[in-house]
């Protein structure tokens, strides 16, 4: 074999390995991050805002997130009753749904559930947006039902002691309790007209959501055991409703391919008349 | 093989740098592959620019590349050259594809663990001397204060730890406090999660600002505490 030869396959073995490489660095990107977000799937139709078991939940993926009892302010709790969260979330462009799901022994009527959301672009402390020394926050949106008055409250706050309920009053909520699993839809629309205050959510963009749960029991002497700070709260977590579906990529790549074509013809043609 | 030899040695050595050591850099992350492939391209254009300089390494260069294209006298090789003509293409699609996709992933966050401290609490020793009963009192309010997120092991493994992201720090770890000064621990007791700056992530962290609830006297028998229980020492001025 001449030596030329000798050398093309180099190229050949080489470039294809590297390739290959490059084709692999692309892939493992993919499995590079752990994806725990709560994903708001596209629906045509309406979203089931007040029933739990609505077969179409079926169609929103699970995500758990994990419950701590509240040690990070006073009144702290060292123990509570709900140890993880189960979230499913639903939208059709107007309406978002999010089903929150706990176990929960006995049903009563102080028991509660909460979702906090950041409003804006600012960052906020997940406990109720308080001040950071170095950063400046923003505010924090939060939706809370309470079994007792079967409906939600919508509440804004900026730090400790400042939860109060909005003026407007856009979220709306159903709990159905059965074999000791608690069921809550949380709805409101996707945009409303108070950015300054509510959660404007945009398909297709990634926003920051918490859960906090109350167990209403009451102990030996009557007394509420979780309540106000005394919760399960979560950390931070990813929340996004998903956009309509986009193909436009798959254009945009035939037509790249369609061009990488055109250049090896014109390469080769232009070489071959150069010899 | 000459001249083609090193420009391969080269790309392929550029691509494991850029793939698998700069992302184990401390303070950086992995590149998106897209960004690879642009400083891939870009050091193989500099590595042609720099091989057609002079004329006989240009030749040397060119003159295989160029047969194989045009595929004379090539041999065997020409289906390879076609399976070089269908890839082309199909990797320049591939490529377009993987720029234009939107990600289904949550933006990746690099959190700084330990950020510089503000100027005032580098430096300050521990006034509370080492005496057993001071580390005595400080495992105590250890126990009562930090032991439901940072464990009574010292682990970061408290009864409260699970829902807490980032996780409680783990002091028996020699990657926490065994490599701080009781000075930078004094501020994070005192000041917590909000006392971060924006590179630390400070809305996401569940340390508390004790500040509020503990005077410095006990804050600095804590440490003491925290050390012994953990089997560490401070990091001191080397
Ligand atoms: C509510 C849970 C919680 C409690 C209670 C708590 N911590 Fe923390 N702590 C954390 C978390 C979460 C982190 C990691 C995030 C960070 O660095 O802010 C942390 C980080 C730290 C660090 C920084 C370690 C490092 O390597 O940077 C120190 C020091 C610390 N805690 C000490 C204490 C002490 C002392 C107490 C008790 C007085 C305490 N913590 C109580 C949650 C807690």
């Amino acid at each position: 074999m001449k030596p030329a030869n000798r050398i093309m396959k180099r190229v050949l073995r080489d470039g294809t390995a590297a390739i290959a490489a490059m084709i692999i660095a692309g892939a493992s990107l993919g499995y590079a991050q752990e994806n725990v977000s709560v994903r708001a799937t596209l629906l045509t139709g309406g979203v089931p805002v007040d029933d739990p078991g609505a077969a179409v939940w079926s169609s929103a993926p699970p995500a758990t997130f994990p419950m701590s009892p509240q040690v990070h302010w006073q009144n702290r709790i060292q123990e509570v009753t709900v140890k993880d969260v189960i979230v499913r979330a639903l939208h059709d462009g107007t309406q978002v749904a999010v089903l929150v799901e706990y176990t929960d022994p006995t049903q009563d009527p102080d028991d509660a559930a909460a979702l906090e959301f950041m409003v804006g672009d600012k960052k906020a402390h997940f406990a109720h947006g308080q001040p950071m020394l170095q950063v400046e926050g923003g505010p924090v949106n939060i939706w809370f039902w309470k079994n007792k008055t079967g409906k939600a409250l919508d509440m804004s706050a900026k730090g400790f002691g400042t939860l109060k309920p909005q003026e407007h009053q856009d979220v709306t909520a159903k709990g159905v309790y059965s074999n000791g699993t608690w069921k809550v839809v949380f709805a409101r629309k996707l945009l409303t007209g108070h950015a300054d205050e509510d959660v404007q959510i945009t398909a297709g963009q990634f926003m920051s959501i918490s859960f906090a749960v109350w167990d209403g029991r009451k102990d030996a002497v009557g007394e509420l055991v979780e309540k106000g700070s005394q919760k399960a709260v979560s950390s931070w977590w990813y929340f996004r409703a998903d956009a309509p579906p986009d193909y436009s990529g798959y254009m945009y790549a035939a037509i790249a391919a369609v061009l990488g074509l055109g250049f090896q013809f014109v390469l080769i043609r232009k070489l071959k008349k150069g010899q | 093989m000459g001249a083609l030899g090193k420009p391969i040695i080269l790309m392929v050595a550029m691509y494991a740098f850029l793939k698998f050591v700069l992302p184990n850099i401390p303070g950086s992350a992995p590149l998106p592959s897209s960004l690879i492939f642009l400083y891939l391209l870009l050091t193989a254009g500099g590595i042609f620019m720099f091989e057609t300089v002079s004329g006989e390494s240009k030749d040397a260069f060119w003159n295989p590349i160029q047969r194989f294209l045009t595929g004379e006298n090539i041999g065997g090789l020409q289906a390879l050259r076609y399976g070089v003509f269908i890839l082309f293409p199909l990797l320049v699609g591939w490529q377009t594809y993987g720029s234009t996709a939107v990600s289904d992933l949550p933006p990746t966050e690099s959190r700084t663990i330990h950020p510089a401290p503000p100027g005032e609490y580098t430096g300050l020793s521990n006034p509370v001397p080492k005496t057993p009963d001071n580390i005595m009192q400080g495992k105590g309010f250890y126990a009562a204060y930090c032991s439901p997120c940072h464990g009574g092991n010292f682990d970061g493994k408290g009864p409260a730890a699970r829902g807490f992201i980032p996780a409680p720090a783990n002091f028996a770890d020699p990657t926490t406090i065994a490599m701080l000064q009781e000075s930078y621990l004094f501020w994070r007791i005192k000041k917590g999660g909000v006392g971060l700056p924006i590179e630390g992530a400070p809305w996401k962290s569940a340390m508390p600002r004790w500040e509020v609830e503990l005077p410095d006297e006990w804050i600095w028998k804590i440490i003491l505490g925290e050390y012994d229980g953990a089997h560490q020492s401070p990091r001191t001025w080397e």
